[in-house]
């Protein structure tokens, strides 16, 4: 502050004082001073603040974009009531509960709204523990993954190993598919012995689903072919040769096609599998347990009916596997059924007897000098009868009966009996069969084989399971090896040995399948230094075949039994090599 | 705003939820199921991602504005059917309530879980070490700003609607018998997630 300097008086301290001094004033004239006021300037100052700037941050709302699919809604009387059961509720296991298997859409399926559709569907846990899925029986976790696969497939191969449910996953999964309406009709087709097997699965399993096997005469036959009721048709292979005409017009057409036992149709030329072909059909499902009997060749040939062209005979085996994961669901036992009873093989490797010995020896030499001077006129029908001729020799002396495999069969047998199990005998002639027949006669033995009508095969089975005074069945491979559950038997012998493996191991699995109650014995009989244990030495090869195929780790070094696996058996040159012979 | 006239009232439950990606953002999924569980409808967002500011001025309401009031109510706004009651596993998403007629219920959990922990999980809080599995577990135990919840057992689960709407709870339990055997509450957000993946790598 500025201005001038105010000067105030000192204070003035009075004190009282007696001193009797007498006191005169006068007028100064500062008084008037004094009572004239202070002047005060002031000045003012202002502060140079700037004016603040204001920003306004406008906050708008934030856009939502959002896609909507909407999905039909099931059609009027196909949907289950909440809580009911047409059939008893299989018991849900809580773990069961806890897992979540649902349905994933396969990498054909482009379309979004499609993908979604089936990403969408409730978990088939949830389907059962409802009960909008009533089934007799709780699946195992990869039954129900078995049916997820096949449920959005329009082409699917269910290739699980034998005995692990490939029936059972099948119907529901078409069940599902009926009753969301997805589909309308289905067409299963199977070996003519298992038909009965099918009606009794579909059952058991569907049981609200009517079901007709295609049968009778001509007039029949075509008028079921052409009736869209009831939903479920099952027919016979050997049924479609004489129904092709009809099978080939517009006039029939299903929803879904199941082929049971698909390696039916593994040689791509064949009636069989150009009929099948030809069957109008929306989805098509391939159901075996042996995708690759003999070579590559036999998928490319089931894929020729799933999805024509897909694969092609010249294509690599490693490129095919890739090609085909996502059409095809394989599960061995071992990967999936922890709990399943050990299979357990005993390879009875014998000598012969020495009668056999000498005709056997006899035999071979014999048949080598008469192949050898067939020179250029050699043909694998000549190879094929030598080494059928050995093979029968393996079995029993053609003069004497003796037979080294009879006297081992004969001694496990006496103890299969003595326990209280059953077994059961396969083998490649139904002579042998014959043969055995006799000398086994204390067994009491059954037997189901081609010489067996069909409308005596199922007693046949229903004595065997049901009779314990029955402990002996005798199968050919042929009649014995697809379809039957006969997991009641404990003991399972391969009197002699098949050229396929993958036929061995159906046989085998009758046996070894769910609801197997103990271990499974396999005894393969073979007997030493002779044709059967240098096929064993192929057989092993292709035993190795699809598994190399479906884990796409390499290239396979042999496929399938060929015309130069035949002739080299008795070290002989094919004259033209390279075709499959089996 | 509430329900449009377009929308069907059908015996039908519907799900919501949100996903939080780290480098995109946040997807909002709404599935509306039958009774027996089967998918009617699916609807679901391109994701939605705050700025900064957003972030910063929003606070913490920022979880409740964007799973509730935008991502939800725009998804329970474009469904065609209208379902008796929807369901959220998401704390957040309970702020769309206030502003549509139908019951929202927070699925917490099951029932033998408490409410422990009053640890603030943030959706948009991306790039967390948590897992989703986590901070979902975490948002539905969580109270949020403005989201006053009321928790009560039913059957195996514990639930909660918003204190704001008591009749929300008189409908969740009326309404219960009809689903109680056929849908397990937790599941459907699960089929939720794995659709929106499915989506988000269609249109990549």
């Amino acid at each position: 502050m500025a201005g001038k300097k105010v000067v105030m008086p000192e204070p003035v301290v009075c004190h009282a004082w007696d001193l009797s001094i007498p006191v005169h004033t006068f007028a100064t004239g500062w008084l008037t001073a004094v009572r004239r006021p202070t002047p005060v300037v002031t000045t003012s100052a202002t502060l140079d603040v700037p004016r603040p700037a204001v920003l306004s941050v406008r906050i708008r709302p934030l856009p939502v974009a959002t896609r909507s699919y909407t999905f039909p809604e099931l059609p009027v009387g196909r949907q289950p009531a909440p809580g009911g059961a047409a059939t008893p509720r299989a018991q849900v296991p809580p773990a069961a509960r806890r897992t979540c298997t649902r349905i994933e859409p396969p990498r054909d399926i482009v379309k979004l709204q499609d993908r979604l559709y089936y990403l969408l569907q409730p978990p088939l846990e949830s389907l059962v523990s409802s009960g909008q899925l009533a089934l007799p029986a709780q699946p195992f976790p990869y039954q129900y993954q078995g049916i997820a696969f096949l449920y959005p497939r329009y082409a699917a191969i269910l290739a699980d190993e034998m005995g692990l449910g490939k029936t059972m996953q099948a119907i529901t999964a078409a069940r599902l598919l009926l009753r969301s309406g997805e589909i309308r009709s289905v067409l299963l087709i199977c070996p003519k012995p298992l038909v009965s097997t099918w009606q009794r699965e579909f059952a058991q399993w569907a049981p609200e689903l009517p079901v007709s096997a295609i049968e009778g005469d001509q007039g029949r036959r075509h008028w079921q072919w052409q009736q869209t009721n009831p939903p479920v048709k099952i027919a016979n292979y050997e049924l479609l040769l004489r129904d092709a005409d009809v099978l080939r017009s517009s006039a029939v057409h299903f929803d879904l096609v199941v082929l049971d036992e698909a390696q039916r149709i593994k040689n791509h030329a064949s009636s069989t599998s150009q009929i099948v072909r030809a069957i109008r059909r929306g989805r098509s499902w391939a159901l075996t347990g042996t995708p690759i009997e003999n070579s590559s060749d036999d998928l490319v040939a089931i894929f020729e009916f799933l999805q024509p062209g897909y694969l092609q005979p010249s294509m690599r085996s490693r490129r095919i596997g890739q090609a085909a994961r996502d059409y095809v669901l394989r599960r061995t036992k071992d990967a999936v059924l922890k709990d399943l009873p050990p299979k357990l093989f005993r390879d009875a490797n014998l000598d012969l007897t020495p009668e056999q010995e000498h005709a056997y020896r006899q035999a071979e030499e014999r048949g080598i000098i008469q192949l050898s001077a067939l020179g250029e006129a050699l043909t694998i029908q000549h190879v094929f009868e030598l080494v059928l001729r050995l093979k029968q020799i393996c079995n029993f002396d053609p003069l004497t009966g003796a037979s080294s495999k009879l006297e081992r069969l004969e001694a496990d047998l006496d103890e299969v009996a003595a326990s209280g199990k059953k077994a059961i005998v396969f083998s490649q002639w139904v002579q042998t069969i014959a043969a055995l027949r006799k000398p086994l006669a204390r067994f009491r033995p059954l037997e189901y084989h081609g010489r067996i009508p069909s409308p005596q095969r199922d007693g046949v089975i229903a004595r065997f399971r049901d009779d314990a005074a029955r402990p002996l069945l005798m199968m050919s491979y042929g009649a014995g090896s697809v379809g039957l559950n006969l997991q009641f038997c404990s003991y399972v012998f391969l009197f002699d040995r098949w050229w396929n493996p993958a036929v061995e191991d159906q046989a085998i699995n009758r046996a070894h399948r769910i609801g197997a109650v103990g271990p499974v014995t396999v005894t393969r009989m073979l007997t030493l230094n002779t044709i059967e244990q240098r096929i064993e030495q192929v057989l092993e090869e292709k035993r190795q075949l699809a598994a190399r195929v479906f884990s796409e780790t390499g290239e396979p070094d042999s496929l399938g039994l060929t015309q130069q696996d035949i002739f080299g058996l008795f070290n002989l040159a094919a004259p033209a090599a390279g075709k499959r012979a089996a | 705003m509430m329900r449009s006239g377009s929308q069907k009232l059908l015996p039908a439950l519907g799900f919501l939820t949100v996903t939080c990606d780290p480098d995109q953002g946040l997807f909002g999924g709404y599935l509306v199921l039958n009774l027996l569980g089967r998918p009617l409808e699916f609807h679901c967002t391109a994701p939605v991602r705050p700025n900064r500011a957003q972030a910063i001025l929003y606070g913490p309401s920022l979880d409740p504005y964007l799973c509730g009031e935008r991502i939800g109510h725009t998804l329970l706004e474009k469904g065609r059917v209208s379902p008796r009651l929807v369901f959220t596993d998401r704390l957040p998403v309970m702020a769309a309530r206030p502003l549509v007629a139908t019951s929202l219920v927070l699925v917490c959990g099951a029932a033998s879980q408490t409410f422990a922990g009053d640890g603030e999980a943030s959706v948009a809080a991306t790039g967390t070490a948590e897992t989703a599995a986590d901070e979902r577990a975490a948002s539905a135990r969580t109270e949020l700003p403005g989201l006053l919840l009321e928790r009560f057992a039913l059957g195996a689960y514990q639930l909660g609607v918003l204190a704001a709407h008591p009749d929300d709870r008189a409908q969740v339990a009326e309404y219960w018998p009809h689903f109680a055997d056929q849908i397990a509450l937790e599941e459907p957000f699960g089929r939720i997630r794995e659709a929106i993946d499915e989506a988000r790598s269609g249109a990549a």
